[in-house]
């Protein structure tokens, strides 16, 4: 076959041009990373946030001479929000496309299936959006933790309620691995803290309808709702909560409150909610503010999120890391970033021998006519909690 | 941790069931009448809802036009969409072994869904037109779903009067029960087709502007319906139309029921179930259909 006489040629021309050493960085083929996202699906919004840090990334690094005197330049496939083809898309890009290393999907489910696929091809995967601490706690080498863990996303809204006094808590969820694993964290967060939890009910991906969900919650009558949700759940809930007359003292959800389009699709009705979040641009971390004036202007009228910026910082934590190593070696790789302590535009990064993160910073904020202010913990709060939660026809 | 159920949160529940199962039977009966009069099982008819959804959207985001005033643009449109899918590609396997057909629809369904996101992308958007609720005594009904609900049930009824008045709707029930025999009495078999494929898509069409208020919309918002519609069709009764009405009632109550009594993980489980149980017992359908 062709390709059995050129592979030869090509790796003895590339082998030349190393050993001649001169070789302009353009003239080598860029370092290929790869990725598969979801683009499409329930999951589209966030990825493609991910996806556009991703691009702004290898844009800055590029433009910045690369690493190694490389270009890099992204493999990426769209895995439709489905974990099964992400498995098959991880296996295509280390297999048949040969890139040099990989960058994490977007969620918690899609990542735990791709994890075996890096692990078995001992290929480093910065994972920037899996929260789920199970992912890291199962022995796997080559896969590293950007950002906080799933338990913790309903840390500050628990924290507040308890230092207004508040008792009791119900958690709703979807059903899959990341808001599952906030609901055991929030569970066990709220017995430390005193409150008691009063009601707890998961339901399937993709629920359209919450009404008897949220009239058996209504009678549990809590003080305060916590949503582990994604963003169609999101909106689905707070709609049919006005709708029931269901209104908590306090109301907050994890991921998908944060994205500007909540407050732009519920308006008014989103005033009030509580939201946990990553990263906003406003934090003080080096070069956030930079990285967000630079994604607006790259994708003008696209929704920044922390997804954007995670995405971004997952890329950076990659890009140093093979600089450290100064090789594309996976294992070199791997002892680079596990000996990291590395500042991104989303916060700090390190991680513990497992690839676990433990230095990144988890915020709460609330909507206040239609901003997202930071409220928790308090030396990063930009203001005041506005408590309680007025009627839905007050707001 | 158990919480108490009332009978007014009994009541809330039901209402609420209602209310879907409207929708579901409107959107079902669409199913339910191209697999009757084609013996084809359209895949694609959630996607279609979808396209009708999509209509809507447009239509409030560039003109400001009343999502409920769009349904006079979504239905003709689908209708049309409809007509041409009948025309260019389903008339060809309506003959042809089920697989075939059944092949086909799935392509229409994913070109469907591929094509919006093309053409609309993976965004989510939705509608916001309607919030909040009516009160009544104790019970709140969603102002959108109450609207929605009434609008599938005229719509339904509608039909049905289409169905069982008209010269057409006696023709569209004749070629149902015996193609062979209505082309004998004169019927234009392949116009039936048509009109019907039409109408369905209507129907789906109404769907997806209905829930354009209620539900996020994007791309892959149509698949849910269609195994909804499956569901309805196979509790009903395939190819006895009232029974779409009955199926889709009772599968918003099986649904908001199982949740509130069981858990809201296992409500879909909870109509599958029913789902085989109906096929194992009654095959044709609680009311009979045609086996």
């Amino acid at each position: 076959m062709a390709t059995n006489i050129w592979q030869p040629m090509l790796a003895a021309v590339l082998g030349l041009a190393v050993l001649a050493g001169s070789v302009p960085a353009s003239a080598q083929a860029p370092i290929k990373i790869g990725a598969s996202l979801s683009l499409t699906g329930t999951y589209a919004a966030l990825g493609q946030n991910q996806h556009r840090g991703y691009q702004l990334c290898a844009k800055h690094v590029n433009e910045k001479g690369g690493v190694l005197g490389r270009k890099i330049e992204f493999v990426l496939y769209d895995d439709q929000s489905l974990p099964a083809t992400g498995v098959r898309l991880y296996e295509k890009l280390i297999t048949q496309d040969k890139v040099d290393a990989v960058l994490g999907p977007y969620s918690s489910a899609i990542t735990e299936a791709v994890a075996n696929v890096n692990d078995r091809y001992k290929m480093p995967m910065v994972a920037p959006m899996a929260s789920t601490t199970s992912i890291f706690k199962k022995g796997r080498k080559y896969i590293f933790m950007v950002q906080s863990p799933a338990e913790v996303y309903l840390e500050g809204l628990l924290d507040v309620a308890a230092k207004q006094g508040l008792k009791t808590v119900a958690i709703v969820n979807e059903d899959t691995l990341f808001p599952k694993a906030t609901v055991q964290g929030t569970i066990e967060l709220a017995k430390k803290k005193g409150l008691q939890v009063v009601f707890v009910e998961a339901y399937p991906k993709g629920n359209t309808d919450f009404s008897a969900l949220l009239t058996k919650m209504k009678a549990a009558n809590p003080d305060v709702l916590g949503a582990a949700t994604y963003f169609d759940d999101a909106l689905a809930i707070t709609r049919q909560m006005k709708e029931l007359n269901v209104n908590p003292k306090m109301y907050g959800v994890t991921v998908g409150g944060d994205l500007p389009k909540f407050y732009e699709q519920l308006g008014r009705n989103a005033e009030y909610i509580y939201g946990a979040t990553q990263w906003e641009p406003e934090l003080p971390y080096p070069g956030s503010q930079q990285f967000a004036q630079a994604y607006k202007k790259e994708f003008p009228g696209a929704d920044l999120s922390y997804h954007s910026a995670g995405g971004y910082a997952g890329c950076q934590i990659l890009v140093e890391g093979v600089k450290r190593a100064g090789s594309l070696d996976g294992e070199k790789i791997r002892e680079a970033i596990l000996k990291m302590d590395y500042d991104t535009v989303y916060g700090g990064f390190k991680v513990d021998q497992d690839g676990f993160q433990v230095s990144h910073k988890m915020v709460m904020f609330q909507w206040q006519e239609g901003r997202k202010v930071i409220v928790w913990p308090a030396e990063l709060a930009a203001g005041k909690t506005r408590f309680p939660t007025p009627p839905w026809n007050q707001r | 941790m158990t919480v108490v159920i009332t009978p007014t949160m009994i009541g809330q529940v039901i209402i609420s069931g209602l209310l879907a199962g409207a929708l579901y039977a409107m959107v079902a009966l669409g199913l339910g009448l191209i697999f009757g009069v084609m013996r084809v099982l359209n895949v694609a008819h959630g996607p279609l809802l979808m396209l009708g959804a999509y209509t809507t959207f447009w239509l409030f985001q560039l003109l400001g036009l009343n999502p409920y005033l769009s349904l006079l643009v979504s239905m003709p449109l689908l209708f049309l969409a409809g007509v041409v899918l009948q025309r260019v590609l389903v008339h060809r396997v309506v003959d042809a072994p089920e697989l075939s057909s059944l092949l086909l629809m799935f392509g229409v369904s994913i070109a469907l869904v591929n094509l919006a996101q093309l053409g609309f992308t993976s965004d989510v958007r939705s509608v916001e037109y309607l919030t909040g609720s009516f009160i009544l005594g104790p019970f709140a009904f969603s102002k959108s779903r109450v609207i929605a609900c009434a609008f599938a049930l005229a719509i339904t009824a509608g039909a049905f009067v289409l169905l069982k008045k008209t010269r057409l709707g006696k023709a569209i029930r004749a070629v149902s029960q015996s193609r062979e025999v209505a082309q004998v009495c004169g019927i234009n078999v392949q116009r039936i087709h048509l009109i019907t494929f039409g109408a369905a898509s209507a129907l789906a069409a109404a769907g997806g502007t209905l829930v354009a208020v209620m539900v996020a919309i994007q791309p892959e918002m149509g698949q849910v319906y269609t195994f909804k519609s499956f569901l309805v069709i196979v509790l009903g009764g395939a190819g006895n139309y009232p029974g779409a009405l009955l199926g889709g009632l009772l599968l918003g109550l099986i649904e908001q029921l199982s949740s509130l009594f069981i858990t809201t993980q296992v409500n879909e489980a909870v109509a599958y179930v029913l789902l085989v149980l109906v096929l194992l017992l009654r095959p044709t359908g609680l009311l009979k259909g045609r086996s």
